[in-house]
């Protein structure tokens, strides 16, 4: 009798689980012909399809699939045209004319110079809050204008022979003219809207009209996989194509799985401790060179970055157009560091350095730098705060905190992080009129090669000066299955980066 | 009974109203606010301070959290400050997926703990009691995180039988890809089982080995009645209780569950209401939450209140 009664209790209790593992083959997701499937990390943020107040990337992702930008970065951040064919600045930097190719909308309007105006207009526009609004702080809207439909002219109120690098930034995404809906957006991107809802995954479709051509993708599908293990598992299950953002480690195991290919993209992120050079301790430059040349750069690449990565030389931009050639690296000296300190009577002194988990290398970076700068007399101690709201954090607190920058290009960084009105972006408080008229000289400059002289020059004061401490360089990985082809590794950013639509399934 | 139940609905009202105060304050009391988060690395203070406008923040803590408790009362629960869609609605969204889950895993656990329990309570002591007691043991001590990874490698990496994740899918339909919630599901069976089962074990060994028992086998009763009629009722009642701490558990273990097989519940979309400092999205679930707890100890105690009465009459 309690034979029959255990039976039937436990029929009844793995009856779900059989039945399940049954129809286990049948449900195995690989999606429907010529979808793919990229799984992206979606955090906290804001989830919208409004490409101007995108902050994330996912958001970028998928403002990059729906809507297209007047150009594009390559891999050196340099700019490549897009909806702008062509464009040109007047002698003095301030006007600049631009031509538009034949474009059209999703919903078949053409892309004209008023939705590049409206588009610019409404990211300049505070109450839109966005991320590239800076890039447009200087365009004076009232003289600017739409010569003809597919001509336009923008006016600066200060001269910027760099100008066109603002549109390409994140969030510089030109939208139809008039729109301030996007739950249904249109846009004149390689992908047209299908469905999505926040928090949950987007589907978008080929747009067989685009600029470019046919996409070969039918499909795409942005699927929202927060936790990093599990976006790997889903990859080498065959569940998703494309996982975004994979850690080192992880990085090493896709490396020995048949079933899938990282893409790592070197330089992808710069690797910074901030030193702010406005308050005490830091302020004493002493300190300041007395740091730089205390940390073992090579250590911390192969430590912190589990060697995925490479030496930083205290510069933004390493591998990218206007970074200044022919830098001797900076190597660890402990004497000249130890020397340094003593110098400026800071032997045990006690420094917090601010690290947190916002990314994966900051707390053991941190932790080596704590140790590497304890050899040269500071008593340097890791303090880990909150990640949501580290980078915010960090501007007010502290005298030294871990940093990161993803590419982007070399000019919009010096103008938004070195800069004195650079404001709250500039972690380390820097403030140099000798570096402002240095390259607000180089952006007024119209020969290129000057330009790049003199921007060489602002980088290697801004290097010595500014107190970031720049270790490494990140690399930048993804990962994708190996049925995937049309892909390839790309610095977040640039134009290759996230792009689907040459992509093939086979 | 009607009292009883009269009574603790009192009582749950004021415990949910300290429960919103408390989630209130404690989340104010986080560094940053939504502005800061939704806006990110590289946002300036003009900007934060545009949208900390847009999104009221600027107004007193009280002044808001009254405001909602207004809402709250009517079943308003107010609009998610991230994703501007009202709270009830987005909580609606992940309540599904989480029921799902909650509900399959408690459809397999009770059997499963009930038939363990009286198989080993039943014959203490016996190789198959220590076999069984000794697994579930070990299914308790290893953490819901890494058993599930342990339960990813190796049925959906090493051997393929499964999908590692249920990337993309939610609510509802995924009943209709049952594959992906076998391992999810497991995982929180594994976890509940062993207490419920030790439980049921105790109960059932006091209740089999007690007079009643004896005496009504004595008298001739067929051993599946001696069972069913009294060891069983009696020997649950203890149980119960703990059936309802296994709820909460449950409630607790999709958390880790919803994250390591990117399942969108309320357990991640708590953590994401958190972590993004959406304080009318984080009141909404910290009231869900404390409500079903509320609910389900409330069920419990009239359940085993049901039960232990027998125990007196035979007794």
């Amino acid at each position: 009798m309690t034979t029959v009664t255990r039976r039937t209790l436990l029929k009844g209790a793995l009856g779900t689980l059989t039945a399940a593992s049954l129809t286990a083959c049948g449900g195995a997701a690989s999606g429907p012909d010529g979808r793919l499937r990229a799984a992206f990390p979606i955090g906290g943020g804001e989830e919208s399809l409004d490409p101007h107040t995108s902050s994330l990337f996912v958001d970028q992702a998928r403002a990059k699939a729906l809507f297209d930008t007047l150009v594009g970065y390559a891999d050196d951040m340099s700019v490549v045209p897009r909806l702008a064919e062509w464009w040109e600045p007047d002698a003095t930097g301030t006007r600049w004319s631009i031509r538009l190719r034949e474009a059209r909308f999703h919903d078949g309007r053409p892309v004209t110079a008023e939705d590049v105006l409206y588009s610019y207009r409404r990211i300049a526009d505070p109450a839109t809050a966005s991320p590239a609004r800076k890039q447009f702080l200087d365009v004076d809207f009232a003289a600017s204008r739409a010569r003809s439909a597919t001509e336009l002219e923008l006016v600066l109120r200060a001269p910027n022979f760099e100008f066109p690098s603002a549109w390409g930034a994140p969030a510089t995404e030109i939208v139809p003219a008039g729109t301030t809906e996007f739950t249904a957006p249109v846009g004149s991107g390689p992908f047209r809207f299908v469905s999505f809802q926040p928090g949950r995954p987007a589907v978008f479709t080929r747009f067989d009209g685009h600029w470019a051509g046919r996409p070969t993708l039918d499909e795409l599908e942005f699927v929202p996989i927060n936790d990093e293990s599990a976006r790997v598992a889903a990859l080498l299950s065959g569940q998703v194509h494309y996982v975004h953002d994979i850690s080192a480690h992880s990085a090493a195991l896709v490396q020995g799985d048949s079933r899938a290919e990282l893409l790592a993209a070197p330089h992808g992120t710069m690797q910074a401790v901030a030193l702010k050079v406005d308050r005490p301790p830091f302020h004493d430059p002493r300190l300041v060179r007395a740091a730089l040349s205390g940390v073992d750069r090579d250590a911390l690449v192969a430590v912190a970055l589990n060697g995925h990565g490479q030496v930083g030389n205290d510069l933004f931009g390493k591998g990218l157009e206007h970074y200044p050639p022919d830098l001797p690296q900076r190597e660890r000296d402990v004497d000249r560091a130890r020397a340094l300190v003593r110098e400026a009577g800071a032997e045990g002194l006690a420094v917090d350095l601010l690290t947190s988990s916002v990314d994966p290398c900051f707390e053991s970076a941190a932790t080596l730098i704590a140790q590497q700068l304890s050899e040269i007399g500071l008593r340097v101690a890791p303090r880990i705060g909150p990640a949501e709201t580290y980078f915010s954090d960090i501007r007010t607190h502290g005298v030294a905190a871990l940093t990161r920058t993803a590419s982007l290009p070399v000019t919009t960084f010096l103008a938004e992080r070195v800069r004195s009105g650079a404001g709250t972006a500039n972690y380390t408080g820097y403030r140099s009129p000798e570096f402002d008229a240095l390259f607000h000289r180089a952006l007024s400059t119209v020969d290129a090669a000057e330009r790049a002289r003199l921007l060489g020059n602002a980088q290697r004061l801004a290097r010595d000066e500014s107190g970031l401490l720049v270790w490494g360089f990140s690399d930048w990985n993804v990962a994708v299955s190996r049925s995937v082809s049309g892909l390839r590794a790309a610095p977040p950013n640039s134009l290759d980066w996230a792009r689907f639509e040459r992509a093939a399934l086979g | 009974m009607a009292v009883l139940v009269l009574r603790r609905l009192v009582v749950a009202a004021l415990q949910l109203v300290a429960v919103a105060v408390a989630v209130f304050a404690l989340t104010s009391l986080l560094p940053g606010d939504t502005a800061v988060v939704v806006l990110g690395e590289h946002a300036t203070e003009e900007q934060v301070a545009v949208l900390r406008a847009q999104l009221q923040l600027d107004r007193p803590v009280w002044e808001r959290f009254l405001e909602w408790l207004g809402g709250a009362v009517h079943g308003d629960l107010g609009r998610s400050l991230l994703t501007g869609v009202p709270v009830a609605e987005e909580i609606g969204r992940g309540l599904a997926t989480t029921a799902v889950l909650a509900l399959l895993a408690l459809a397999v656990v009770v059997p499963l703990a009930v038939a363990v329990g009286v198989v080993t309570g039943r014959r203490r002591g016996s190789r198959l009691d220590v076999v069984l007691t000794g697994a579930v043991v070990v299914l308790d001590s290893v953490p819901e995180f890494a058993l599930a990874l342990l339960l990813v490698a190796l049925f959906s990496l090493q051997l393929g039988w499964l999908p590692a994740t249920a990337a993309g899918a939610s609510g509802w339909e995924l009943l209709a890809q049952p594959a992906v919630l076998v391992l999810p599901v497991g995982v929180l069976v594994c976890r509940q089982l062993c207490a419920l089962a030790r439980q049921v074990r105790v109960g059932v060994a006091e209740a089999d080995g007690a007079d009643f028992a004896t005496h009504v086998r004595m008298h001739g009763l067929p051993e599946r009645a001696v069972l069913f009629r009294h060891v069983l009722p009696n020997g649950l009642a203890p149980a119960v209780q703990q059936l309802a701490r296994a709820v909460d558990g449950l409630l607790g273990g999709v958390v880790v569950v919803e994250a390591v097989f990117a399942l969108p519940g309320t357990g991640s979309g708590f953590v994401d209401a958190v972590m993004a400092r959406d304080l009318p999205a984080v009141q909404g679930y910290a009231l869900v939450f404390a409500a079903t707890t509320i609910a389900v100890n409330l069920v419990a105690d009239v359940v085993s209140h049901r039960l232990v009465p027998q125990r007196e009459v035979v007794a």
